[in-house]
């Protein structure tokens, strides 16, 4: 019960975000499943915890867009997994994923700053 | 390819969920778990497995294509655990669709098809019926319609006709006539073959392109032109191997010879549907000396079916008014409409224009309506099979609420228990479909063979068509689907909880209604068939019992066609001496008859006859011509008077023997001997010497029919015309009778026979 009540303050990823943050990941080398999900985990100080009932359809989904491309290889604890890379289409599409994610991030941000009936 | 593909993504996915859990468990482990709780925690927290695989899979699009796999599996199995219900499905299937679709497909074949040539609809047939066959004079006639003409008719129809770009005449009884033909050389033997006497354009009428050499031309058709012979492509590839020598080369026809000039086109099998094919085809002008027939160039005599090809845009009613007009000027200067009484008639002689692209229908005509009436009864099992199968669908449907009832608790989509559902009945009505087809062939195969037995080269394909296959799988997977998804409907709609709860109970009464009507509407089927069934059993068992008053013990009957060969009038009595004589003094033989025809055989003459002394008394009469020999030989019994005897010569008074029939029809039963009768113009012309009994000839259905026989070579005082151009007076049968059994009858016959007067 202990690991779950570490994950209590978790948030709901925003609709969308899923797929560029597992290609983020994928900028700093090829990961696996298990990795990545660690990896979103950790950077995000353990509020961020990818459900593995989307993390997988997910990988699948770019792996079908060819935003990734995925190979059988060794982990690091001698385990055989399926790796997967960021293919130059993911990296333009995490730099056009972002582009939205920023502007998105700076409307809200401004709506939710401003004042009533400034406009 | 894609199937495998499917299967490699699927284990892959399988070892890459599996390789997340054993990093998870090994991270746990790493923080001081136990393997046990590490696993567990970490399948725990990865969530449902199978579920992440299917939302996983079906990114791929494939999960569709799974699922039906599935639904097929599982459809199987349910078929398997229920053999008796899935048997009984599919044999009913099998015999309801396997019977539809092989009678269809010899209707097809038989009464829907269009002869192989090129634009059959512009085809039309100068007449619509095949009972003007063969040989005989026009005679006047009280509907006026026409079927067959003369030579001279056909040529002047062809020369003030305009309105056909061509019109072919062809023989209309060839199938009764065969030839003897030999291929040039001295190993080779002569056959019996099938011979149609056809018009130089006949080809070109239906626009055929030859197999090889070429086809008939005009040219071949005129007087004095070189005999030529077209032969048929079954012929070629059967008898011959398809030897290309065969075109140019010679044969003897009838002991006279001719040039093969090319072979029809493959799938052509003459201008009407028969049982024997013709296997040569002969120009017209051939025909007088080929078959010593006479009445070729006869104006009086018909003997020729005509079709012609239409000219694009010539109005129907315009066409069929010209031709009755052709006809009559034709008819007017002939014997039988020049009289006062026979003028009266030429306004109404006309010749209805029929279609022509499905040829002479003579076949169609003979089979048209049992071939209909098999349809029906083939239609009445289908729908009785469609009904029980139906029920057995929603008996088993009801059977399985409680297990829908129990998929739908569980959380299982009703769509997809339809679907499922839906799977299994189409399965099972697709299986039963190709049982159907499979059924269907075979059962058309067989129809065939029953229908033409012995024929080698049946011009009708037993395959059945692109339509009938649709037909079938339509029909069955309709039935499947109705009857198969309806109680899966009806359950789905319930409230799971409640089925469950209550059982059958809830929804028991919509359905049984169903099901009663399905019974009812079986059991009213099953009887109406049951009825025609009952009524078909009793009068083929009639037919079965039928006396046909003859004695088929120890007879042999020989085939011969003096006329083909050569035999003029005037050599016949002599001829049918010298085989009386040569049989008798084979040892065994205790009675030579020579007739026309014998009982039962397809064909016989038939008189417009009159009493001499009653002018009232008239009316058609079968007519066959008979030795001394005869009626004994056959087994008919003579009840009245006398049979004939040898001194019935050509010079003797001419006599008749009448049936009893006759004695009924013409006589009121009274005793005929002594009485003469004749033709409308002669009444006197033969006097009743006795009566028989009434064999059957032609057909069992004819069995009380009014007959009269004459002997062989007797012709009454009043027929003034050359003995030459009286064909009856060519015998056709001879019937042996013997005292035993004798082997190689066939053998000893045409050692005894004069060479070539055999068939």
């Amino acid at each position: 019960m202990a690991t779950r009540s570490s994950y209590q303050n978790r948030i709901e990823l925003l609709q969308g975000t899923l797929d560029m943050l597992i290609l983020k990941t994928l900028q700093w080398g090829a990961q696996h499943g298990y990795g990545i999900s660690q990896a979103i985990r950790v950077t995000s100080g353990e509020v961020l915890q990818v459900e593995t009932g989307s993390l997988y359809p997910a990988l699948h989904r770019l792996e079908r867009q060819g935003w990734v491309t995925a190979e059988w290889k060794q982990s690091e604890s001698n385990q055989r997994a399926k790796f997967y890379k960021i293919t130059k289409l993911g990296k333009e599409q995490l730099a056009s994923d972002y582009e939205r994610w920023e502007k998105m991030v700076a409307t809200i941000e401004a709506i939710m700053t401003s004042r009533r009936g400034v406009v | 390819m894609k199937m495998l593909e499917i299967l490699r993504r699927k284990t892959e996915l399988r070892e890459e969920i599996e390789s997340h859990l054993r990093m998870a468990t090994a991270d746990r482990v790493a923080r001081g778990e136990s393997p046990v709780d590490a696993r567990r925690a970490a399948v725990r927290e990865f969530g449902n497995v199978p579920l992440v695989a299917d939302v996983t899979r079906e990114r791929w699009g494939w999960l569709r294509l799974e699922r039906l796999a599935q639904d097929l599996r599982f459809a199987l199995r349910q078929l398997r655990r229920t053999p008796a219900f899935t048997t009984t499905v599919l044999l009913t299937l099998a015999l309801g669709i396997g019977a539809n679709a092989a009678i269809f497909s010899l209707v097809n074949a038989v009464l829907l098809k269009n002869l192989p040539v090129s634009d059959p609809k512009r085809l039309v047939r100068l007449g619509d019926n095949s009972h003007d066959c063969c040989v005989g004079r026009n005679g006047t006639r009280e509907e006026g319609a026409y079927s067959n003409f003369s030579t001279d008719t056909y040529v002047r129809l062809k020369q003030s006709l305009p309105e056909f770009e061509e019109l072919a005449a062809m023989q209309a009884g060839w199938a009764y006539r065969p030839v003897i033909a030999r291929r040039d050389g001295a190993q080779n033997e002569a056959r019996s073959v099938t011979a149609e006497f056809v018009s130089g354009n006949y080809f070109a009428t239906f626009g055929l392109r030859p197999g090889a050499g070429r086809l008939l031309i005009d040219a071949d058709d005129l007087p004095g032109a070189p005999a030529t012979a077209v032969m048929s492509y079954e012929t070629w590839q059967h008898e011959f191997n398809g030897d290309t020598a065969i075109v140019g080369s010679t044969f003897w026809v009838n002991t006279k010879p001719l040039t093969v000039v090319g072979v029809a086109p493959r799938g052509f099998f003459g201008d009407r549907m028969a049982v024997t094919p013709p296997d040569f085809y002969l120009p017209i002008q051939t025909m007088a000396s080929l078959a010593n027939a006479s009445y070729v160039n006869d104006p009086e005599t018909n003997w020729l079916y005509i079709i012609g090809r239409v000219k694009p845009e010539v109005p129907p009613a315009l066409l069929q008014e010209k031709v009755n007009a052709v006809l009559r000027q034709a008819f007017a200067m002939q014997r039988d409409f020049s009289t006062v009484n026979g003028k009266s008639f030429l306004a109404r002689v006309h010749a209805t224009l029929t279609p022509g692209g499905e040829g002479i229908q003579t076949m169609q005509e003979g089979y048209g309506f049992q071939l209909h009436l098999l349809m029906w009864i083939a239609g009445v099992v289908l729908l009785i099979a469609c009904a029980n199968i139906a029920n057995l669908l929603l008996v088993r449907g009801m059977g399985r609420r409680t297990e829908m009832s129990v998929r739908l608790a569980l959380g299982a989509m009703r769509g997809r228990i339809v679907r499922q559902l839906l799977t299994e009945s189409i399965l099972l009505a697709s299986l039963g479909g190709l049982l159907g087809l499979a059924l269907a062939y075979g059962g058309s195969r067989m129809l065939l063979v029953l229908a033409f037995p012995g024929a080698q080269n049946v011009p009708i394909e037993a395959t059945p068509s692109l339509a009938v296959i649709g037909f079938a799988f339509a029909l069955s997977v309709l039935t499947g689907i109705l009857f198969g998804v309806a109680p899966a409907w009806i359950s789905a709609q319930a409230r799971p909880a409640d089925a469950l709860r209550s059982g059958t109970r809830t929804t028991v009464s919509g359905t049984s209604l169903l099901q009663r009507t399905l019974v009812v509407l079986q059991a009213a089927l099953s009887l109406v068939l049951l009825v025609g069934a009952g009524l078909f059993s009793q009068s083929l068992g009639k037919l079965q019992n039928t006396d046909l008053r003859l004695d088929a013990r120890n007879r042999y009957i020989v085939h011969i066609n003096p006329q083909a060969a050569g035999y003029s009038g005037i050599q016949l009595e002599a001829l049918y001496r010298t085989i009386e004589d040569r049989f008798h003094a084979v040892p065994g033989v205790v009675k030579v008859g020579i007739s026309t025809y014998a009982p039962m055989e397809d064909n016989r003459w038939s008189n417009y006859i009159m009493v001499q002394r009653d002018p009232g008394a008239k009316g058609l009469a079968g007519f066959v011509r008979a030795n001394a020999d005869y009626f004994n030989s056959v087994g008919t019994k003579v009840v009245m008077g006398r049979g004939f005897d040898p001194r019935d010569t050509s010079n003797a008074p001419s006599v008749a023997v009448v049936n009893q029939a006759f004695q009924q029809k013409f006589f009121g039963g009274k005793n005929p001997i002594g009485q003469r009768i004749g033709f409308p113009d002669s009444p006197g012309d033969f006097e009743i010497v006795g009566v028989v009994d009434n064999t059957v000839y032609t057909d069992v259905h004819l069995k009380d029919d009014p007959m009269y026989f004459v002997p062989m070579m007797q012709r009454p005082a009043s027929d003034k015309s050359p003995i030459e151009r009286d064909i009856s007076l060519y015998a056709g049968t001879i019937v042996l009778e013997t005292a035993q059994p004798i082997d190689g009858m066939e053998r000893i016959a045409s050692k005894i026979l004069p060479a070539s007067t055999q068939i």
